[in-house]
């Protein structure tokens, strides 16, 4: 058995630089949740679920409670890392609902970091570090960049890999985000030579190549496919999703046979499987852009390129409706807004409805695969198709 | 000054699992007492066999680097004296799929490449609080 759900209305708040949100951070989660629910024709009231990730602070209590939810079913989180989760958040709506718990779940992710601690920024307080991360913030470790600079640079090392192939993942998804009035850098197109001339964040990762800190709040409706026939909008399937972890241990990956990776092998073998599909069948692509390094490692771990062969690969082109492989169509983390990649989930599902400001025109969408963060564990991914 | 990012920068808050790594003045590895594979971090078990009898023998310190990253961007304030430096990733020659962080102390941060081999150095600091001296382990381009 797998889940059989449906989405049935996405939204999502206006997203704003980090600090910038007018709105507070409950204000942006409700602003979004009651977006989703209009888009799907249905009340507020009468959601039944929540489901987020990364120890969402806008816990379900309080949501109801503002929502004026008659009857509360289910709430879930999956555990650990952060934006990993963004589609097992998808995944554990639908498995609610297929297993008969819950009939309307709503997945979202709200965020101001303006308002609270800064994700990702240093995660250490005083003078001491504990635990597994005493291991690497004595030595001036402290951040994903960091972390995933170890990968990026040992990936590119061992693979003969440039920085025109990070440079990529960047320009796609700025010039996907000039078509997207949503999009915090829609109006402010990049260069090749302003990427490479901007400065190092922790090599190899220049500026352009680490998404921003935003503001903002994105969410889907889950339900039936039954249910779904009474509401507004034409549903879109969940046509599999995936979250996996091989076996691995240890701070940041970088301990036994994962190291340089993402985490994504495990995933890719069970959504490949349960959706009965390959890579080569994937019309349009979502995929977490924490930094562009890992884009790469998590573009060969899903099976769309060898190692040895993902240069080529990205530089036939991602950017547009007509790519190769159409790519964070809506400008992703890095040019629509990072809202922990809740953002890509409202893009992959806009693909398969055919209403994305960067439609895939070639063909009707029949699979539109969104991937999680990639380099925290455990990662997750959907594939969206019609229902 | 007689540490790479500081006198002033961050310790260890020690516990029983990291006690001996962060004092013994070798790299104390923990070790499974029933199955003798050495893990790191340490864990409440073995992750090869699931014991809890879990001891430690003390590794050579003898590695390579298995990447680098060169920080530019200080994400502490106390780092902004230290940018640019260099992160290493190393393998232990005696336990390869363990891999540890450290500075490399003895080039510049853009001396540091993958492949180099080196050695365990210690960094000795007197723990403010409890008066104990700490040693952290660092690294040195082995010549």
């Amino acid at each position: 058995m797998q889940g059989r759900a449906v989405v049935a209305g996405i939204g999502e708040s206006a997203y704003f630089e980090r600090g910038k949100s007018p709105l507070t951070e409950f204000q942006l989660a409700l602003t979004a949740i009651r977006a989703a629910c209009a888009d799907a024709g249905l009340e507020p009231a009468e959601l039944d679920g929540f489901v987020s990730y990364m120890d969402q602070r806008n816990d379900p209590l309080r949501l109801s409670a503002a929502l004026g939810v008659r009857s509360l079913s289910w709430t879930s989180q999956p555990w650990g890392g952060g934006g990993n989760n963004m589609a097992a958040a998808v995944q554990l709506a639908d498995a609610a609902v297929s297993a008969g718990y819950a009939r309307h779940v709503v997945a979202f992710r709200a965020l101001a970091q303006g308002q609270f601690g800064r994700f990702g920024q240093s995660r250490m307080e005083g003078r001491r570090s504990g635990g597994d991360f005493a291991y690497e913030h004595l030595y001036g470790l402290l951040s994903p960049a960091q972390e995933c600079a170890l990968h990026t640079k040992r990936f590119m090392h061992d693979h003969g890999i440039s920085q025109e192939a990070l440079a990529e993942i960047a320009l796609a998804a700025y010039a996907n985000a000039q078509r997207n009035p949503r999009a915090i850098r829609h109006g402010q197109p990049l260069t090749r030579d302003e990427y490479h001339a901007s400065r190092w964040i922790v090599e190899p990762f220049h500026l352009y190549d680490c998404c921003p800190e935003n503001d903002g709040a994105a969410a889907v409706v889950v339900t039936t496919p039954e249910r779904a026939r009474d509401l507004a909008a034409r549903p879109v399937a969940i046509v599999a999703a995936a979250q996996g972890l091989g076996p691995t241990y240890g701070i940041s990956g970088f301990q036994g046979d994962w190291f340089p990776g993402v985490f994504y092998r495990d995933v890719a073998a069970k959504l490949w499987q349960r959706a009965g599909c390959t890579p080569a069948d994937v019309d349009v692509l979502q995929l977490y852009e924490n930094f562009t390094g890992p884009v790469l490692m998590a573009l060969c771990e899903m099976g769309f390129a060898a190692p040895g062969e993902v240069e080529g690969f990205v530089r036939r082109g991602l950017a547009g409706p007509d790519a190769a492989l159409p790519f964070n169509t809506s400008g992703g983390n890095l040019g629509e807004a990072y809202i922990h990649g809740f953002e890509l989930v409202n893009e992959a599902v806009r693909q398969v409805r055919g209403t994305s400001t960067c439609q895939v025109t070639r063909k009707r969408v029949e699979r539109s695969l969104a991937v999680a963060g990639p380099g925290y564990a455990a990662g997750s991914a959907v594939l969206f198709g019609p229902a | 000054m007689t540490r790479f990012l500081g006198d002033d920068w961050l310790l260890p808050a020690l516990d029983a699992k990291n006690h001996a790594w962060f004092t013994s003045g070798s790299l104390s590895l923990q070790t499974c007492v029933r199955c003798a594979v050495a893990q790191f971090p340490p864990e409440d078990a073995c992750r090869a066999c699931g014991s809890f009898e879990l001891g430690t023998r003390a590794s050579p310190g003898r590695g390579r680097v298995e990447s680098v990253a060169v920080v530019h961007h200080a994400v502490h304030p106390l780092l902004r004296r230290s940018v640019p430096y260099a992160v290493a990733l190393v393998a232990l020659d005696d336990a390869p799929h363990v891999r540890l962080l450290g500075n490399v102390l003895n080039r510049a941060h853009d001396q540091v490449a993958i492949g180099d081999r080196v050695r365990v150095v210690f960094e000795e600091v007197s723990d403010p609080e409890s008066g104990e001296t700490l040693r952290i382990p660092q690294w040195e381009v082995a010549t």
